[in-house]
């Protein structure tokens, strides 16, 4: 519990640190610009960055990944492995920092569609010191219905997922955001809960003009008193994820090894139990294509 | 003998038959850019050998740029060789005579396969900066 206080001390602490700059004259103001992006892509492994291309943009998405690679050469870490995820997904930027998506994924047959909004983008003299983005999804779960149990209605379902992200570009090559999360779900089995708040950092150390490496660490809650249960039966493990970015004028690359499985965010904050210190690590990859119209 | 003249002529007809169906691989040489007068008007605002604007420069050629133009502005990116049409050697005197306005809509409004770059490259800084880093390519 003092490792939670701590890190929501710290994001409050990363989130305001900026904010005593206010005093600055009208003028100044004015003339701010946003810092250019701070991020390359709007993915960052299975996390979303504060970065939204420009309107009418539209982009196509592959996010895969392969088994874990604790059964090391047997299945080629993880490549040959059965029940590796995959997730296509189309997103359009609709206005200025507006973005509206939909994706399937392999893994329970899933369908989302999301909205991300830039609610603030961080300026060059700090009169915004921070990005601040909001990301938010509907989750449809196509499995087959008897696994809804006795009483199934459609609603059953659905899942939620939104998430606050609060990101800094520290300077040309390093950027980092702090993100919290609430997820439900509207129907799960009986010692689950409906609902966890989760924590997360991630961010990217560009390292030549077009290659960074991107890490993530999402690490769900155990929260009492949101809790339904008398104790934690199937608390999600945290997700680790570090990757190589490769950015071009119209593609974005990641290869990665991250912990959680899911390609839906509520996915691996609900159910993760890969432990990434115990060989639940798996490779991965995201390629994403721009047009812009 | 009949065998052989027979053999003659198959290959005779088969080399004919090759190089009747070669096609040019040239690349064409574009023609001449039209730019606008308001933009033939433009000016780089960035000094000649702005430290701060060629290295801002050369990271977003390196990312926009490069897979068609190459390292050095020689036209030889890894992509080039699937251009109908050369993409220019920006080394060259000819290149580097152009205006910096002429640059600026060659590089951003773009035309046939060069495509338009406003929306990948929206910040009015950073494009000049890409033309800054361009002018140091001159041989």
């Amino acid at each position: 519990m003092k490792k939670v206080l701590f890190t929501m001390m710290l994001a409050t602490a990363f989130a305001l640190s900026g904010f005593a700059q206010e005093d600055e004259s009208q003028a100044v103001k004015e003339k701010d610009k946003p810092v250019r992006p701070p991020f390359q892509s709007g993915y960052l492994i299975d996390n979303q960055t504060t970065f939204i291309p420009s309107e009418g943009t539209l982009e196509y998405v592959i996010q895969h990944k392969f088994g874990t690679m604790d059964n090391g050469f047997s299945d080629l870490f993880g490549l040959y492995a059965p029940g590796a995820n995959i997730r296509l997904a189309l997103n359009y930027v609709l206005i200025k920092n507006l973005q509206v998506g939909y994706g399937i994924t392999r893994q329970k047959m899933h369908s989302d569609f999301n909205v991300k909004y830039t609610i603030l983008e961080q300026t060059r003299q700090n009169t915004i010191p921070v990005a601040v983005a909001f990301y938010g999804n509907i989750a449809i779960d196509g499995s087959n219905k008897d696994i809804f149990g006795d009483e199934y209605t459609a609603s059953n379902r659905l899942s939620y997922f939104s998430q606050l992200i609060i990101g800094r570009k520290f300077n040309d090559w390093l950027s980092l955001q702090f993100n919290t999360s609430f997820t439900h779900y509207n129907s799960v089995d009986s010692d689950y809960e409906h609902d966890i708040i989760s924590l997360g950092i991630n961010g990217r150390a560009q390292f030549s003009p077009q290659s960074s490496i991107i890490f993530q660490y999402d690490s769900p809650l155990k929260v009492k008193a949101i809790s339904e249960q008398r104790g934690f039966y199937h608390p999600a493990k945290p997700n680790l994820g570090i990757g190589w970015e490769i950015c071009t004028s119209t593609h974005a690359f990641h290869i990665y090894v991250a912990s959680a499985d899911g390609l839906v965010p509520q996915q691996n904050m609900m159910f993760n139990q890969n432990d990434f210190a115990d060989g639940g690590l798996m490779l991965g990859f995201t390629i994403t294509r721009l047009w812009s119209f | 003998m009949k065998r052989k003249m027979f053999f003659l002529g198959m290959v005779f007809a088969g080399a004919l038959l090759l190089t009747a169906f070669a096609l040019p691989q040239d690349q064409k040489v574009g023609a001449p850019w039209q730019v606008p007068a308001n933009y033939k008007a433009m000016k780089n605002p960035n000094k000649a050998g702005d430290a701060a604007a060629i290295s801002l420069g050369k990271t977003a050629y390196a990312k926009h740029c490069r897979s068609c133009h190459g390292n050095a502005g020689l036209g030889d990116g890894p992509k080039a060789k699937n251009l109908e049409t050369f993409p220019g050697d920006f080394s060259s005197a000819k290149f580097q005579a152009f205006g910096d306005g002429e640059l600026y809509y060659m590089s951003y409004v773009g035309r046939d396969e060069m495509p338009n770059f406003e929306k990948k490259i929206t910040d009015e800084e950073e494009r000049w900066a890409v033309i800054s880093y361009i002018r140091t390519m001159k041989k």
